[in-house]
């Protein structure tokens, strides 16, 4: 936010100077500034004063640019964007990687080390309360360095067009104190405790898991996002529909209605109720938030 | 002739009469159609264009209606992509580019005390061109099938033909033609700067405007090859599925970034230098003198245009290129202010020193003035790396870009719309609806846009067809929505203005009193351009030089007649516009809309694969241009030399360096070695991006052998071309004869040999990056030698017609600087394809 | 003949391909300045922090763009009737020609400098 007051504030401050000159020359009647003073005015006003403002900005933003440090301890969230949400893996270093999707948790306070790429189509990687944004282009890894300074929830966005449903691709992040992130991660590379029941037997019936995972079940496809820990997550579909039983069912039976585009085929001819029932088996994990 | 003949009044109405015939427009519901004269075909131009900006405004008011509350249904996902695409592609390709190709039509001749630009047939063909390509592509959306990625159309979204459909072809191959057109306009305004001035107008008297053309039409020779460039990789991998962008098989989506954008930020310029431009023309007439530091405004223009070319990757700050590289973009971003700022301060400086005198363009140059310096600001912001990673695909760049463009393309637009409509229908438009419209247009301009800059810092990004309602960017969303509506009604009541023309009075000649040469023209329309063609010793020569006005009615300068009933200009030297010679130009003809079509069909029809169509409509294409330069170019006069008064006699043929026919082959051939450039840059760019290149298993392809027989191939037609054309300047017909014909066999085996290479060793070019780069080079090459035995046989054609000679050689002295570009071309396709995988 | 013969930066005519010496050197360096470190990223993963190749480079840029400067300097000071320089003259389109290259050899010295500057403060290819 420095950054962008220093910018706006000398942005309005020359506005308002070319303003004043403009206005005192169709003022200044014929004949008060000869050719040798025009030329003058010219060199100091359109050559001198904007090489020496743009030298110090120069001088001023280019140590800007450079990225913030990082040690190869740091978390590492890999993010891939996929038409239209975002897969994640959290590596650090104390066990195997953590998947998820949709959902980004952060320590406060720590170095985190994204690097972001995608297979399908160009993606932008932005959250805009946390630090700028990073393109993720098939075929390359790009990394962006962030440290959020305190707790809280930021909206993440798509910023590079990237299709249909460009505008309704959005994720969460959840900076949270070191512990608590901590302490979430060693649950989250377990097994949560799920009821079995009818809605584990349509998910598999209906062949739910030939794209999606759920672990501690038999399915593991990596097509779509991990449903594992659905039920914490606060919204569905990436930052699109509310994470209520009602919007999980009716996105199931008609993805693209509320997501055009989006790879998964509707189940219209789904009985409300059966969509309910997996709606339900999936929202109840223990998760923190588990609704 | 001398000069006392011209008192004769009965002398001047025969002379006039002879003119007025001459330059007879064609008749009739289909003949008129075939006209060529630039006061014709520039007013086509001027007002298909502003078609196509209505448009694209109403696209553009569709959309804001979408966005106007959060949430809204009004139109889906996929039309509104549809929307912003053709929005931001016509607003780009078929207003702001052809506009100022079109009033330059229009003006330079005037300008220049021109009869007319040097090629008015190529003028035609552009405009037929531009005309067809943009029914083409705008009319797409009325089929549900218009582009829909975005005008910079990132792959892999619209090259995999699973995400997207006929739009992708239609933009690639639609705006491809129309860059064509672009292309010829170029050659013709470059060609009109430096040969067709009248005499005595030495560079440093020449129109503001002229420089600005100059410095464009040469932009564009650069600036839209590397893009041309990029549509052939493109449509390559659409059409042959060659994986240029597929990272899967090699290629990088990257390389696609920069192709465009290479062309893409020159074009901000492009657009932006020629509406300066009228402000350079118009700021002298209300200030009632002379422009104040015309050296600062070349080295504004021509340093901009320099600048320019080094700004493109700072719309890539977010690919995650090495800061390092960032940081040159971002200096480069901050140096091109300075230019900027000199051309802005020089006007101030000239109103400040002069008299003012308030009127309706003033007023528009003004307002135009605000609003740009915003921009620029705004511009000057986003070029700082690390602001732009917030900013950047978001709508502060929205903001920033349409500021820019209003300030700095549209309302000057305007300004020259009321400040030279006078110059080309005789009438002055309506100050009280001129004002009124501009008070809508700058209200309306600062509440769309100014509440942009918020709503992007706030983190809306760019090409949304919603956003939630959570987010509480509706009130802003809403006031540019209401002021994108107030825009509207502005343009509106120019329109209705423009529609009430017609029927107002004729005003008076020159009813600015400004000084420059094309307020010669009277408000009853002539097409001769001007009465006679002045000698010129000042820049404001109405202002400036005695009697100037009545001299050039009177007949009193060059060229005041038209004794051989042909439309004639006078050619002068670049640097002091010393009189070199009479061309005889085009008259109307049926050819250049013909070949329009027919060039159009090969874009049209590859678009909905009919491949075979598609060649028959190149043969057709070939034969129209061949049967063009047959009866209309390089034409042995009927006599060497004719007088132009004041005891001056002028040649009437002219070839080699001296002739605007050489310069244009000269101009077209450094764009194809641009255009060239762009595919040998995709090549090492390939290399920069794999460890392994050439990639394992194909370390020996193409191999040696048949790349160096190719380049042998090349080097050799060149030596051939050039020996037949200086044995036939001395005298030796016959030998010249073999050489071109030995010429043309060479350069048809330079096309085996150059295909031979990958053929026989098997690169399967959809297999990966590299053999498909390799395959392109080739390609490239070999048409280009294929050409070349094209047009060797119309040079030996020509001899054999006896319509080329040693003293009327123009032919073969063109052929031989495409044959320099050729051999340039062999040699570092072939010693890259063939030498580099040696070394890498 | 007692006439001094001409100085070589007097012999040297100022026209349209001089006036665009100085900026197509800022090109030449720009493009040298992005594929050296671009290309030096992509293939080596580094780049020297204060390499000779980029200064020796920098700094024959910077002297190119002062002799034309200069030379142009020299044309435009010649002597004759005050300023505004704006006659259909010989000497006059001459001046003008030198003025406008004088100006762009300004204008380019400062861009050649504002595209070393990112050496100075970046050092390596993140």
């Amino acid at each position: 936010m420095h950054l962008t007051s220093v910018l706006v504030i000398g942005a309005t401050v020359i506005a308002l100077l070319v303003l004043a000159v403009y206005v005192i020359a169709v003022r200044t009647p014929e004949g008060k500034l000869d050719h040798v003073g025009g030329m003058r005015l010219v060199l100091w006003l359109g050559a001198i004063f904007p090489t020496v403002v743009l030298t110090a900005l120069l001088l001023w933003a280019l140590p800007a640019m450079r990225p913030l440090p990082h040690q190869s301890g740091d978390l590492r969230i890999q993010v891939q964007g996929e038409q239209f949400w975002w897969r994640l893996r959290y590596e650090d270093g104390n066990g195997p990687g953590v998947i998820s999707a949709n959902e980004v948790r952060v320590p406060v306070g720590r170095t985190v080390v994204f690097d972001v790429t995608a297979t399908d189509v160009v993606h932008s990687f932005w959250i805009p309360g946390l630090g700028g944004k990073m393109d993720m282009i098939p075929g390359r890894i790009n990394r962006l360095v962030v440290k959020a300074d305190k707790p809280g929830i930021f909206r993440g966005v798509c910023a590079e067009f990237c299709g249909l449903s460009h505008a309704l691709m959005a994720f969460d992040v959840i900076a949270m104190e070191p512990s608590a992130f901590d302490a979430w991660l060693a649950s989250a590379r377990g097994v949560p405790a799920r009821a079995d029941g009818r809605g584990a037997e349509l998910f598999s019936a209906n062949g739910c898991g030939a794209c999606h995972t759920v672990k501690g079940t038999p399915h593991t496809a990596m097509i779509g996002p991990d449903l594992t820990r659905l039920g914490e997550r606060r919204s569905l579909a990436a930052g699109t529909l509310p994470p209520t039983l009602e919007s999980t069912a009716a996105f199931i039976r008609n993805a693209s209605r509320f997501k055009p585009g989006a790879r998964m085929p509707a189940y219209s001819a789904m009985p409300i109720e059966d969509a309910t029932e997996i709606a339900r088996w999936l929202r109840s994990a223990d998760g923190e938030a588990g609704r | 002739m001398s000069l006392h003949d011209q008192d004769d009044p009965a002398l001047r109405a025969a002379q006039e009469k002879r003119l007025r015939a001459v330059w007879e427009p064609p008749k009739g519901l289909f003949l008129r159609w075939t006209d060529t004269n630039n006061n014709q075909v520039g007013v086509w131009y001027v007002l298909t264009a502003f078609g196509f900006m209505l448009f694209a405004g109403v696209l553009a008011l569709i959309m804001r209606t979408q966005l106007a509350v959060p949430e809204n249904d009004l139109v889906t996902p996929g039309t509104f992509n549809q929307l912003f695409t053709l929005h931001g592609s016509v607003m780009m390709f078929l207003f702001a580019v052809p506009m100022f190709e079109a009033v330059s039509i229009i003006l330079l001749p005037q300008l220049l005390g021109a009869r007319d630009l040097p090629f008015p047939r190529l003028s035609a063909f552009g405009y037929w061109s531009f005309l067809l390509g943009g029914l083409f592509v705008s009319g797409s959306i009325f089929f549900d099938a218009a582009p829909d990625g975005g005008w910079f159309m990132y792959p892999p979204l619209t090259t995999r033909t699973d995400l997207s459909g006929l739009g992708a072809d239609i933009w690639m191959l639609g705006l491809s033609f129309i860059e064509v057109s672009s292309v010829a306009a170029a050659v013709e305004l470059i060609v009109g700067v430096l040969k067709c001035r009248p005499p005595g107008m030495r560079l440093n008297l020449m129109p503001l405007y002229a420089w600005y053309i100059l410095v464009v039409a040469v932009m564009i020779l650069f600036a839209f090859p590397p893009l041309i460039a990029g549509d052939i990789l493109f449509e390559m991998e659409r059409l042959l599925d060659w994986p240029f962008f597929d990272a899967s098989r090699g290629g990088d989506p990257l390389l696609w970034q920069h192709l465009f954008w290479i062309f893409g930020h020159p074009e901000v310029y492009i657009v932006f230098l020629p509406s300066i431009a009228l402000f350079a023309m118009l700021v002298p007439t209300f200030a009632r003198r002379h422009l104040l530091g015309y050296p600062w405004i070349v080295l504004a223009a021509v340093g901009t245009a320099f600048l320019s070319f080094g700004l493109w990757v700072h719309h890539m700050f977010t690919t995650g290129l090495p800061k390092i590289s960032l940081a040159f973009f971002s200096a480069a971003s901050e140096a091109v202010a300075i230019p900027t700022a000199v051309q802005i301060f020089v006007f101030i400086i000239t109103l400040w020193a002069g008299r003012v005198v308030w009127s309706t363009p003033l007023l528009y140059a003004t307002g135009s003035l605000a609003i740009f310096v915003i921009g620029g600001l705004t511009g000057v912001m986003v070029a700082v790396a690390p602001f732009d990673w917030q900013a950047h695909d978001t709508y502060f760049v929205v903001a920033h870009l349409h500021y820019v463009l209003i300030g700095g393309t549209l309302m000057p637009l305007f300004a020259g719309l009321y400040y030279y409509w006078p110059l080309v229908t005789g009438k002055k438009l309506s100050d009280r609806l001129g004002r009124t419209a501009f008070w809508l247009l700058f209200v309306g301009a600062n509440l769309c846009f100014f509440p942009m800059h918020l709503s992007g810092l706030e983190g809306m990004p760019r090409r949304v067809f919603t956003y939630p309602e959570e987010l509480g960017l509706g009130g802003l969303n809403l006031a540019s929505t209401i002021g994108s509506f107030i825009i509207a009604s502005g343009v509106a009541v120019i329109v209705l203005d423009l529609c009430r023309s017609p029927w107002r009075p004729k005003a008076a000649r020159n009813p600015w009193q400004a000084g420059t040469l094309e307020w010669l023209a009277k408000p009853e329309d002539e097409n001769w351009g001007v009465r006679s063609i002045p000698l010129i010793e000042s820049r404001y020569p109405i202002w400036d030089q005695e009697d100037f006005v009545r001299k050039v009615d009177e007949g009193r300068f060059f060229l005041p007649d038209a004794e051989e009933g042909r439309r004639e200009t006078i050619v002068t030297s670049v640097l002091d516009a010393r009189p070199v010679a009479v061309i005889r130009l085009g008259s109307p003809s049926w050819l250049p809309m013909l070949t329009a079509l027919a060039l159009g069909g090969v874009f049209i029809l590859t678009t909905y694969h009919f491949y075979w169509l598609a060649l028959v409509s190149s043969f057709a294409t070939l034969g129209l241009v061949l049967t063009w330069l047959w009866v209309g170019t390089a034409e042995t006069p009927e006599k060497p030399c004719k007088p132009i008064g004041h005891g001056l006699e002028l040649p009437l043929y002219i070839s080699g360096s001296a002739a605007p026919g050489w310069w244009a082959m000269f101009i077209t051939m450094m764009a194809d070695a641009t255009a060239f450039s762009g595919l040998v840059f995709g090549y090492y760019f390939f290399w920069t991006r794999h460890e392994d290149f050439p990639p394992e298993g194909m370390d020996f392809a193409p191999g040696l052998f048949w790349p160096m027989a190719a380049l042998a191939l090349g080097v050799a037609t060149w030596v051939a071309t050039v020996a037949a054309r200086e044995v036939h300047a001395r005298g030796g017909v016959n030998l010249a004869r073999t050489l071109v014909a030995g010429a043309i066999v060479l350069a048809m085996a330079g096309i085996f040999a150059g295909l031979a290479g990958p053929w026989l060793s098997g690169m399967d070019p959809a297999a990966h990056s590299y053999p498909a780069i390799v395959w392109v080079l080739a390609l490239w090459t070999s048409i280009h030698s294929g050409i070349a035995a094209i047009m060797l046989a119309y040079v030996l054609a020509r001899s054999l017609a006896g319509r080329m000679t040693p003293r009327h050689d123009a032919e073969i002295r063109n052929v031989t600087v495409y044959a320099h570009f050729l051999a340039l071309t062999a040699v570092v396709t072939y010693l890259t394809i063939g030498l580099f995988p040696e070394v890498a | 003949m007692n006439r001094d013969p001409l100085k070589w930066h007097e012999r040297l005519r100022v026209s349209l391909w001089t006036l665009i010496v100085p900026p197509a050197v800022w090109a030449g360096h720009f493009l040298f300045s992005y594929l050296w470190a671009s290309i030096s990223c992509a293939k080596v993963g580094s780049f020297a922090r204060f390499p000779t190749l980029f200064v020796a480079g920098t700094v024959v840029a910077l002297a190119i763009i002062l002799v034309s400067g200069w030379i142009a300097w020299k044309q435009q000071r010649m002597t004759g009737d005050p300023p505004p320089h704006e006659s259909g003259t010989q000497i006059d389109r001459l001046r003008f020609i030198a003025k406008s290259t004088l100006l762009l050899a300004g204008l380019s010295f400062v861009a050649v400098l504002f595209s070393a500057l990112p050496v100075a403060f970046l050092s390596d290819c993140r």
